[in-house]
């Protein structure tokens, strides 16, 4: 984790502990679901594809330099459950995300419906997470 | 007022011209929404497994492998369960089809559909339909194999019960990487005990890969009302580029390129 931590602005690691998921996607242990990490940036892409939708965003350590952030989160059909639409992200926004970091240290990370308590924050202060709002 | 008899006679038939063009919106609304008194031979609606998904597969309790089972186990390098490794070589993440019965136990929804003659079951993951033939024919003795194999249902009281023959050996049955062949036959047993709630069972019967028969954890699936079924193709195109972006930097061993 401090080789994620080191370098990056506004950059915190929860020590809260999650019980490991077993309701994402697939492919999912590249990432650490026991961890929950926070990054703020400006976002450069948001593709909205099947099976995975995608957020790219450029953030900024102390030094000034840039690291591109891509982020794996559900698919349209389960964000669009949780609320979210294919404009919910756009080019520019500045967004804070909650998200479980690759394993490897790489800038890549998942967020989404398998892992409670990841999100998206937005410069405003509206969030969008992963809850199902057609559940009843 | 010329043609007004006409017009009265034609806002007389309104109530039966609107109940008529209704009727299919209505069907389709109960479809979704189940509501009142459930009827037990009537499964249809969107439904998904309990909780929001069903654990990525019938379970990790599988009977002992046979050699071939044991090769074709060690060969598969699944993303979850206690062989998870980052990377792997599962099947769906170039697209391939999910295959029954893995197509079940995803996180996602599906529709069941009931025609005469056959019940679709139709998957939100890779918009998929499944169908079970409902006509009294009997499965067939030497089948193509294929992804979904074929399957034939029939009520045994108010137990739907399916059998499927005719896969192929490219699939896994769950994401924890348990193999199967083609001989494998499913006995899937659908029993709705109440109007939200469907009570499941599977059997998987393999013997050549399997030294005797898989009674997977019996599992609930449940309601769905209100959902509707979204186009949701995996398209391979697209995830070749996510794993060129995503996947493979994520999976990569430290320090390497």
């Amino acid at each position: 984790m401090s080789k994620i931590r080191r370098g990056f602005w506004m950059v915190m690691v929860s020590v809260l502990l999650f019980s490991a998921s077993t309701s994402a996607h697939h492919g999912n242990s590249a990432y650490d679901e026991t961890v929950r990490v926070t990054i703020k940036g400006v976002v450069t892409e948001f593709i909205w594809t099947n099976p995975h939708c995608q957020v790219y965003l450029d953030v900024t350590d102390k030094s000034g330099k840039v690291v591109r952030w891509a982020v794996e989160t559900n698919s349209p059909a389960i964000l669009t459950r949780a609320g979210w639409t294919r404009r919910s992200i756009k080019y520019g926004d500045q967004l804070t995300i909650i998200l479980c970091p690759a394993k490897n240290g790489a800038p890549v990370a998942y967020m989404g419906s398998g892992d409670p308590g990841t999100k998206v924050i937005f410069a405003d202060g509206k969030e969008l997470d992963f809850t199902d709002k057609t559940l009843r | 007022m010329v043609g007004s008899t006409g017009m009265r006679r034609f806002l007389g038939r309104m109530p039966f011209l609107l109940a008529a063009l209704a009727f299919p919106a209505l069907a389709f609304a109960q479809g979704n929404t189940p509501a009142g008194p459930f009827d037990p031979h009537d499964l249809s609606g969107v439904w998904q497994f309990a909780p929001g998904g069903g654990g990525q597969g019938p379970g990790d309790n599988f009977p002992p492998l046979t050699p071939w089972g044991k090769a074709k186990y060690d060969a598969n390098k699944p993303g979850y369960g206690p062989r998870a490794a980052p990377g792997g070589n599962d099947p769906i993440l170039k697209c391939d089809p999910t295959g029954f019965p893995r197509i079940l136990f995803q996180i996602w929804p599906f529709e069941i559909i009931q025609i005469p003659g056959r019940i679709l079951m139709f998957f939100e993951g890779q918009h998929t339909i499944r169908p079970i033939w409902m006509d009294g024919r009997k499965l067939p003795n030497d089948p193509d194999p294929t992804w979904y194999g074929y399957s034939v249902g029939h009520w045994e009281g108010d137990t739907l019960v399916v059998e499927t023959v005719g896969f192929n050996e490219k699939t896994w049955l769950g994401a924890q990487g348990q193999p199967h062949s083609d001989e494998m036959k499913t006995i899937e047993r659908y029993r709705r005990i109440d109007r939200n709630t469907i009570q499941f069972n599977l059997t998987i019967d393999d013997p050549k890969t399997y030294s005797k028969t898989w009674e997977a954890e019996p599992r609930q699936i449940k309601a769905r009302p209100g959902v509707e079924i979204p186009e949701s193709f995996c398209v391979a195109s697209e995830e070749e580029e996510f794993n060129r972006r995503i996947r493979e930097p994520a999976a990569r061993q430290p320090g390497k390129e």
